[in-house]
């Protein structure tokens, strides 16, 4: 093999074999030396609709890979390695297995939006970052990312009340992303709160913590966010065939 | 009253120059060594053209009633010219017929041959019944059949175009770029994903030449509203595992080989010039220019002159050119002999 394809080998794709005999012949060490495939042998059509299908993926099959939102990119700059052109590639032609050696950088964009200001196709890459992260952990190739679970504590609290109180998404995400709620830094900024807030405003909050209040006659818009959520996620569920795929997980098991 | 002027070749050029021609007066002749007039794309079966969405039997079917049905047009049908004689003003013309014309120029719009996928077995053309051309889509959609594998007449889930079939490829002797078949093929793309919108269509490219306008209309649309898929791969082999095409190559943007079944392969082939070229060129007089089409002299002064003075050249006769210039170009060469005439009368009088 030419030297300027060696860097095309992955070493996961070697193998070599401490010990092996073949038809009598000890080739045992690095004279057994198998490369694997990286031949390409079919495209799986089904992954650039289930991405398109998710919010900020609708304008994925515009991409004629020019590079100007990986040449861009804010963290393309620290990380070579983080290239939304490719993965935009991979997914338009459906190469899998190849975007999930990626899986766990691709949710690290920062939603800079250069790559939306700069791409000729208006693609917004930014939103195909977001629905290829979205899809990763749908799929279940990673797990929900804190980011996620932040914004599932955040929305809960306003489907049920139609109110924030800060200090219950904090509580509530502290504890389900199993980290201690007297964080150094949180003991010293209630400490702060309470040697520099007025006594009435902190009445009021410890009130709030307490009572959960709700805003009033809420109960019609909560209906109304709950049907929409459900109709996204049932419509995601649908799009990513994933009642499909729970249920051949369990079929499995 | 003039000689007519001699036109050879009937199709998109010839029907426009004899038309511009006999508007102004100018009997000519219109030879055409096939038995019906329109050229390659009627000829050849062409479906709806590039820009306009017409179909040919439409839009150059009206340009063949409009020069055929003039009464300054003598079209002559199934006759080539074997002998050209006489210098401007005053030519002789011998056609395969026997007959003789008296002229007093000619134009050359003798066009191109579509190239021949023979001539690149790798791609599995002549092997396998389902690697097609472009020219034979072209007739499943003008004959309305539709887009079927011809194996077994079953609607394709899975095309690949391969561009630059015969274009740009210097193994076989064929360096230039034919110009139009990025376009047509994002055309034809589009066509089939209309048809069947459960096939998936990829187009194999070195690079992509829908050129000026075509950029919005073709690559653009097909991209953004078809959904075609463009991959950057000069294909190496086209084969079969017996049940579909093996589709073999390098993608050169994840910089891996691929090997990818379809279901019909089309190749986008090119033009090559016209497998008459070397006659044309010993019975007219005219040079060919090294690729083999009819030598253009340069056209800052007037447009369409060969290196003989009284004998013009227009549309795919000097290179790979668009139905569209191809009627520019024979327009712009009939006004060319029509100068030369009156600059004669000049003379004279």
């Amino acid at each position: 093999m030419p030297i300027h394809e060696k860097s095309l080998i992955r070493p996961e794709n070697l193998e070599v074999h401490e010990h092996l005999e073949i038809e009598g012949v000890d080739v045992s060490g690095h004279w057994s030396t198998f490369i694997g495939s990286r031949v390409v042998a079919d495209y799986n059509e089904a992954m650039e609709e289930e991405i398109a299908a998710l919010p900020g993926g609708e304008y994925i099959h515009r991409c004629w890979q020019c590079g100007s939102c990986t040449n861009s990119c804010t963290v393309n700059a620290l990380n070579p390695d983080f290239n939304p052109r490719y993965w935009i590639y991979l997914i338009r032609m459906g190469m899998e297995s190849e975007l999930l050696r990626d899986k766990d950088i691709i949710w690290q964009c920062v939603s800079c939006h250069k790559c939306t200001h700069v791409c000729p196709r208006d693609v917004v890459p930014e939103g195909v970052m977001k629905a290829t992260s979205h899809w990763l952990e749908l799929k279940g190739h990673t797990p929900k990312s804190h980011s996620m679970i932040f914004d599932e504590v955040f929305s809960e609290q306003v489907f049920e009340t139609g109110k924030i109180e800060d200090g219950r998404v904090i509580k509530r995400f502290f504890k389900r992303t199993g980290q201690a709620l007297a964080q150094p830094w949180m003991v010293d900024m209630v400490k702060g709160m309470l040697r520099n807030l007025p006594l009435g405003l902190l009445t009021r909050m410890g009130l709030a913590t307490l009572v959960a209040p709700r805003t009033k006659d809420w109960g019609d818009a909560r209906a109304a966010i709950e049907e929409y959520v459900a109709e996204r996620e049932e419509h995601n569920r649908k799009a990513l065939g994933l009642d499909e795929l729970i249920q051949s997980a369990r079929t499995e098991i | 009253m003039t000689k007519p002027i001699l036109i050879v070749g009937g199709g998109p050029a010839g029907l426009a120059a004899a038309h511009s021609l006999a508007t102004f007066g100018q009997a000519c002749i219109l030879v055409e060594k096939e038995d019906r007039l329109g050229g390659a794309p009627i000829l050849e079966g062409y479906a709806k053209l590039v820009p306009s969405g017409e179909w040919a039997k439409d839009a150059i079917g009206g340009m063949v009633d409009r020069a055929a049905n003039h009464e300054l047009v003598d079209v002559r049908t199934g006759t080539t010219v074997s002998s050209f004689s006489g210098e401007v003003g005053n030519f002789t013309a011998g056609l395969s017929n026997g007959d003789s014309l008296d002229v007093s120029a000619a134009i050359l719009c003798t066009g191109f041959t579509h190239f021949d996928s023979a001539n690149k077995p790798e791609w599995g053309f002549g092997t396998f019944p389902d690697v097609v051309t472009t020219s034979q889509v072209e007739q499943m959609i003008s004959s309305g059949q539709g887009v079927r594998c011809p194996s077994d007449g079953r609607k394709p889930q899975r095309v690949a175009i391969l561009l630059c079939v015969g274009s740009r490829d210097r193994q076989i002797g064929r360096e230039w770029c034919s110009k139009i078949c990025c376009t047509v093929s994002a055309n034809m793309a589009m066509e089939i994903r209309e048809e069947l919108p459960d096939c998936h269509v990829y187009i194999y490219y070195m690079d992509i030449r829908t050129f000026g306008l075509y950029e919005t209309k073709y690559y653009w649309k097909s991209q953004e509203e078809f959904k075609v898929k463009y991959i950057k791969a000069r294909i190496a082999e086209v084969t079969s595992d017996g049940e579909k095409l093996i589709v073999k190559g390098e993608d050169t943007l994840v910089k891996r080989p691929i090997t990818i079944p379809f279901d019909m392969v089309v190749h986008a082939i090119g033009m090559d010039p016209n497998v008459d070229n070397k006659d044309l060129s010993a019975v007219f007089g005219v040079d060919l220019e090294p690729h083999g089409y009819i030598g253009k002299a340069n056209s800052y002064s007037a447009t369409g002159l060969t290196n003989r003075t009284g004998v013009f050249v227009a549309g795919a006769a000097t290179g790979p050119e668009t139905i569209d210039d191809s009627i520019a170009q024979a327009k712009a060469a009939a006004m060319a002999a029509l100068e030369q005439r009156q600059l004669a009368a000049r003379l004279v009088s």
